[in-house]
């Protein structure tokens, strides 16, 4: 069974932004599925973005993800090694994957 | 029907068909079950929510009764993961350089009080408004039908502004740079440019949004406002202004918010299509605030559908609404509206027959352009420029 976590459950105080303070952008909670290759995920994708954008993608190809991965690496510069490229491929298909590999 | 009845569906169409696995690509109705988050952003209500960083929000069907998008329901879309938490108004520059004879470093007061004020009431649509209306999944996010709004803009024209720099004679661009900055130096910018050509008196920077300050996450301080461009070009919390002789090679230009270089802006999944070109100009579409799906309402009883509809300035002549699921359609009635803006449409409906009731608006402009059925949008890789008739059921009893 998958173990699911909540992460990034903070209280949260009054949201109004105040212009002439700092503003608090809130953290959601995602539930991130728990598995193999995890690590990779933390460390290569939440410097950009949040788990939102895993989750709200629906089960995918391994193809497809491959290629958000490789988006990732060659537009946005993110420096992802060539071993967590597949590693981080090998995970979003397994828990985020819809069984084909195109 | 629900998207995932629909994909079911469909694939089993085409696998009878074919005989083969799914290949082209199929289009339905945006998803509309999504919720809204509990979790409430700066200056904003609780909306639905699918990223905090970058922050993307979007807002419930419902509120497409109105013409216009309240400040706290307007949605938020933004790119890049570090957005300033903090503005000093006092020292907030917009500056203005390259080809011109006097750069300009112009603060929120000056452009206030040393420009013409005016104002434009403008659709703001993101490029991948109902994206989730594709299959396969066009890659990106999963929008319903409310990355847009519509919202009274008050600024200065880019034009006086321009004019007071004064433009050297060989410009031909203008670039556009906000201030949300990536997490790695070498990620690109988010920078956005145009051509002098595509200026006009509706070309605003805005810090006003609905007579209240620019909400923060809609780009305060100042945001560049295009009236009938997609959104990826209203660029917010704008810093830099550039202006230049050649075209400056962007990744936010060059390589997203594209479709297909061809005259139906379509591909297939397996085949996609050599050359793009930027989505640019929005096209004719309606989104119906109520009823909303599975809203329940009585045998015989009034039903007001209302609703709001848009094109990229020609302006909205008729939206016509069915309600036997396209069949036969029967004009809306249409509020007056600036040609830039939300056209509030309403219909009396009298529900006389029991049980599922599908209810359709189509929007038609004045060049005679209207919405093609959901399932006849043609697939492209992005998901841009989704405008299928829209499509509410509700219940009768």
């Amino acid at each position: 069974m998958k173990k699911i976590i909540l992460l990034s459950i903070l209280a949260l105080t009054t949201l109004f932004a105040q212009v002439d303070e700092k503003v608090e952008i809130p953290y959601m909670p995602y539930e991130i599925k728990m598995g193999k290759g995890f690590d990779a995920i933390e460390a290569n994708c939440l410097m950009c973005h949040s788990f939102g954008y895993i989750i709200n993608q629906g089960p995918q190809s391994r193809q497809f993800w491959h290629e958000k991965v490789v988006k990732m690496i060659h537009h946005f510069k993110a420096p992802i090694s060539k071993e967590d490229e597949i590693t981080t491929t090998n995970y979003l298909f397994e828990h985020y994957g819809n069984g084909k590999e195109k | 029907m629900k998207r995932r009845d629909f994909l079911k569906a469909s694939l089993v169409a085409s696998a009878a068909v074919v005989g083969t696995s799914v290949s082209a690509g199929v289009t339905g109705q945006p998803i509309d079950s999504r919720k809204v988050s509990k979790i409430a952003f700066p200056e904003k209500k609780p909306l639905i929510t699918y990223s905090d960083r970058p922050p993307l929000l979007e807002t419930p069907r419902e509120v497409f009764t109105r013409g216009i998008t309240p400040n706290d329901e307007f949605f938020v879309r933004w790119h890049m993961p570090e957005i300033p938490t903090f503005i000093d108004v006092e020292t907030y520059r917009i500056k203005i350089n390259g080809l011109v004879e006097n750069e300009l470093s112009i603060s929120i007061a000056e452009l206030k009080r040393d420009y013409e004020q005016v104002e434009v009431t403008s659709v703001l649509q993101c490029g991948g408004n109902s994206r989730s209306a594709y299959s396969p999944v066009a890659g990106g996010v999963q929008w319903g039908s409310g990355a847009m709004g519509c919202a009274k803009w008050k600024g200065v024209r880019l034009k006086d502004i321009l004019n007071r720099a004064g433009v050297k004679k060989d410009a031909h661009w203008i670039g556009f740079n906000g201030s949300e900055t990536a997490a790695y130096y070498e990620t690109p910018n988010f920078v956005r440019e145009m051509h002098m050509d595509e200026l006009d008196d509706y070309v605003i920077l805005a810090y006003e949004m609905n007579g209240e300050d620019l909400p923060y996450l809609n780009g305060f301080p100042v945001r560049l406002v295009i009236p009938g461009h997609y959104s990826d070009s209203w660029v917010k919390m704008l810093s830099n202004i550039t202006v230049t002789k050649e075209y400056q090679k962007l990744f936010f230009m060059d390589v997203a918010y594209r479709v297909p270089d061809n005259s139906c802006e379509c591909e297939t999944p397996e085949e996609k299509y050599k050359t793009t070109k930027p989505i640019t100009m929005m096209n004719v579409k309606s989104v119906i605030g109520y009823p909303t799906n599975n809203t329940v309402v009585a045998h015989n009883s009034h039903v007001v559908v209302r609703g709001v509809a848009f094109d990229d300035g020609h302006g909205i002549r008729d939206v016509l609404i069915s309600t036997d699921g396209g069949k036969n359609w029967k004009q809306a009635l249409l509020k007056d509206a600036d040609r830039y803006a939300f056209r509030e449409f309403r219909f009396a409906y009298k529900p006389t027959t029991y049980g599922k009731v599908t209810i359709m608006a189509k929007a038609i402009n004045r060049l005679g352009a209207e919405q093609p059925f959901a399932q006849d949008v043609k697939w492209n890789h992005g998901g841009y420029k989704y405008n299928g008739i829209d499509s509410v059921t509700i219940e009768v009893i």
